[in-house]
């Protein structure tokens, strides 16, 4: 009888949701949502890679180095000029040219530097870097060829250095970054983020209008406070995992055919790659390795995310019944918001060392462990003993959580007139 | 038979002393009148019965039984402060309100037709409650409240905000049900509706039942004590007795007046006076005092001596 009334309270949660436009709507497009902003932040990094195609003019005072400066990358192009800096500097302001480089005769010895004018000043971009490494190329060479060095020393000092990252793990080791890893890792820890306030908040606004609507109280004639709490925050729960599938099978097909994806943003002519490249030599040559992530992922994905949302939904919903209205909620809600924040302020860090001590606890601690120890698992293999006990903590908190919302909420709910205290709401849980 | 029994029921919210000690009972094919200033208890009793609270002493029993989630399937309750959801459909909303009750779809199908039908509001099953009047909208919640054909039903001022034809259909479908044998309980600030329907009457104050019994038992034992008096002419006859204190005037219009008579004193003298003073009288009638004088006095009566006895331990506890 408890679990019939409960689940057509959800059941009708469900349906009522399911059938709007702004179900429709967001299911589709969070994930071009998504993309876009992905997209967006990769197009400006790339671009800031790529710093697009340079020309700069050189005015060069030694008279031998402007000609031997050259870019390997080609992006970058060096024409010698003699005009006078006047109109450098109005061909540069015109936007005519990128910049212009100074040589002083003194660079070679050192006492002078190196001086590059544009309209965009310096900065900390790849470009600046490249453009530096260059010159520092250049001038080194000039100055051993003034010490009559033998070529094959050039050789030894112009031959390349790698450096590739392998990752360690139980299965063996696994070639290539981990970028792949960290980024699925930290977009899942961001979806449930999103999705633990989303529809978090759902729950609590459709509570504080069943208040304000006064419909409340013939519900609770014929169910008990618990069960409409639990069919609210069960009904809503199945929308949210409707949608988080729907959202993790995209995240699962997107890192499949993420080759394809990266060379839609990348021109494959600037990798020196035919175009007739597969995905894995594209995303070889940009130095991103296609995760290997095995189902298990997803599945704690979805784990983490519903026992998160079942924490926070039960206690925004034990919130928003003690509330009339929406901002009165906000100042109750802190206490609650503030480990979310905590484990998104720490998301950073959680994916530069996964294993640190930080990192652990995070990801043990109830109220923060869902999004630490997601990014976690996409990243590295967690010991099986840490996500049972970082499940079995967030599972009893979560009871917790249920038994202090449903005694606040079935008081709450029928309470009007004057915003209540923290004071008065635990004295709420104390009533028969 | 499904008689609901109030015994001895109390409940405290923190200091307040909501209900202290209460006990009634309404019978099946009776309406009993709940009634009682605002703030009385009528809301947290109403709550108890309705199984939305418990009380923390004494029992509620609905045919000899504990009020439980069991028994709220066979109870209906329109609240006075009423809402529905406003996006979603009439249907679709009464369809729901019915599977909370534990109606099986097709009863609540046939059900909802029915009901809809005889409110003439068929037209409005596919319209969004938002698009409807409130008029509508408390007829729509009225049909929430019968649509299981509970066995107590409990209506919380169910005619607020309805025009009179609508508050007559409203009336006629209550009689109906109360004919067929059921429990009502009818909450109302509205006396001349709780006198023209209610065979009971249990009237609250201050968290206590101040009168409780039939409504013509009632009266009676208020006895005839109330003159109704039409007139043409001066009504300084009014003032003359109310002056020495014989009488208390209830109402009063140029032409009309209802005269309470005080400490005894015969309607004989109130005819004499008005003699006096008027040019002709249309109408001289020695009645029982209308629901509206009853509840004025017992509820004054009580908190006077509440206010009396509070004087007196306070006096008391200033002695010691």
């Amino acid at each position: 009888m408890t679990r019939n009334k409960t689940f057509i309270v959800a059941k009708n949660e469900f349906l009522k949701r399911v059938k709007t436009r702004w179900f429709v709507f967001t299911t589709l497009l969070g994930p071009i949502v998504m993309v876009a902003f992905f997209t967006i932040i990769g197009f400006v990094s790339a671009s800031a890679i790529e710093g697009g195609d340079q020309s700069i003019l050189v005015l060069d005072e030694t008279g031998r180095l402007g000609s031997s400066l050259s870019d390997p990358d080609g992006k970058l192009s060096f024409d010698v000029t003699d005009l006078p800096e006047d109109s450098l500097r109005a061909r540069v302001l015109r936007g005519e040219v990128n910049g212009y480089l100074f040589l002083p005769s003194a660079v070679i010895s050192g006492d002078q530097s190196a001086k590059y004018y544009s309209t965009e000043g310096g900065g900390v971009s790849s470009f600046n870097f490249d453009l530096r490494s260059i010159i520092r190329n250049t001038v080194r060479i000039a100055r051993l060829e003034d010490q009559d060095v033998a070529p094959e020393v050039f050789e030894i000092i112009n031959a390349g250095v790698g450096l590739d990252s392998i990752k360690l793990s139980d299965e063996g080791e696994e070639q290539g970054s981990s970028a792949g890893y960290a980024i699925v890792g930290g977009i899942m820890g961001f979806l449930i983020y999103l999705t633990m306030l989303i529809y978090g908040s759902v729950v609590m606004q459709g509570v504080i209008q069943e208040k304000t609507n006064r419909v409340v109280e013939i519900i609770i004639s014929s169910v008990r406070p618990f069960e409409l709490l639990m069919g609210k925050v069960l009904g809503i729960g199945a929308m949210g995992l409707v949608q988080m599938s729907f959202w993790s099978i995209l995240i699962a097909g997107g890192t499949i055919f993420s080759g394809t994806i990266v060379s839609f943003f990348v021109d494959s002519a600037s990798l020196n790659l035919p175009d007739t490249a597969s995905q894995a030599e594209v995303l070889d040559a940009v130095g991103f390795n296609v995760p290997d992530l095995g189902p298990e992922v997803f599945i704690f994905f979805v784990i983490y995310f519903l026992l998160g949302y079942l924490l926070f939904a039960t206690l925004f919903a034990g919130i928003g019944s003690a509330v009339e209205q929406q901002q009165d909620a906000q100042s109750l809600m802190i206490p609650v918001m503030m480990p979310i924040i905590v484990s998104i302020i720490f998301l950073q860090a959680v994916i530069e060392a996964p294993n640190s001590t930080l990192s652990l606890a995070l990801s043990l601690i109830p109220f923060t462990s869902p999004i630490p120890m997601v990014v976690r698992i996409a990243m590295i293999d967690v010991p099986w003993w840490q996500i049972g006990l970082s499940l079995s903590l967030l599972a009893g908190t979560f009871v917790g959580a249920v038994w202090v919302s449903s005694r606040i909420y079935r008081v709450g709910i029928l309470s009007y007139g004057k915003k209540p205290s923290l004071k008065e709401i635990i004295k709420w849980m104390r009533y028969a | 038979m499904h008689t609901l029994k109030v015994q001895g029921v109390t409940k405290r919210y923190d200091k307040v002393l909501a209900v202290n000690d209460v006990s009634f009972e309404a019978q099946p094919g009776r309406i009993l009148g709940l009634l009682g200033p605002n703030g009385a208890g009528k809301t947290t009793t109403i709550r108890m019965i309705t199984y939305i609270t418990i009380p923390d002493t004494g029992q509620i029993l609905f045919g000899d039984q504990r009020v439980s989630p069991k028994s709220q399937e066979i109870m209906g309750y329109l609240p006075e402060e009423r809402g529905l959801y406003k996006k979603m459909k009439v249907g679709e909303q009464l369809m729901y309100f019915a599977e909370l009750k534990g109606m099986p779809k097709r009863d609540a199908k046939e059900k909802i037709r029915y009901w809809l039908d005889r409110m003439g509001a068929l037209d409005w099953v596919s319209k969004e409650t938002n698009e409807l009047s409130k008029g509508m909208q408390q007829k729509i919640q009225f049909v929430a409240t019968i649509l299981h054909d509970p066995k107590l039903l409990i209506l919380d001022e169910p005619f607020g905000g309805l025009d009179p034809i609508n508050a007559d259909l409203l009336q006629d479908v209550i009689l109906e049900l109360k004919d067929a044998g059921r429990t009502i309980v009818f909450a109302s600030h509205r006396m001349e509706q709780v006198e023209q329907l209610c065979d009971d009457i249990c009237l609250v104050s201050r968290g206590e039942i101040v009168v409780n019994g039939p409504l013509n038992d009632i009266k009676h034992q208020f006895g005839k004590n109330t003159v109704m008096i039409d007139f043409e002419g001066s009504d300084d006859f009014l003032d003359t007795l109310t002056e020495d204190g014989s009488v208390r005037v209830n109402t009063r219009s140029s032409r009309h007046a209802e005269i309470r008579l005080l400490d005894g004193t015969p309607s004989k003298k109130v005819l004499k006076a008005a003699l006096d003073t008027v040019s002709d009288i249309t109408r001289f009638e020695l009645v029982e005092p209308p629901m509206r004088e009853i509840f004025v006095t017992a509820v004054t009566e009580q908190q006077g001596r509440q206010a009396l006895e509070a004087d007196h331990s306070a006096a008391q506890g200033g002695q010691k």
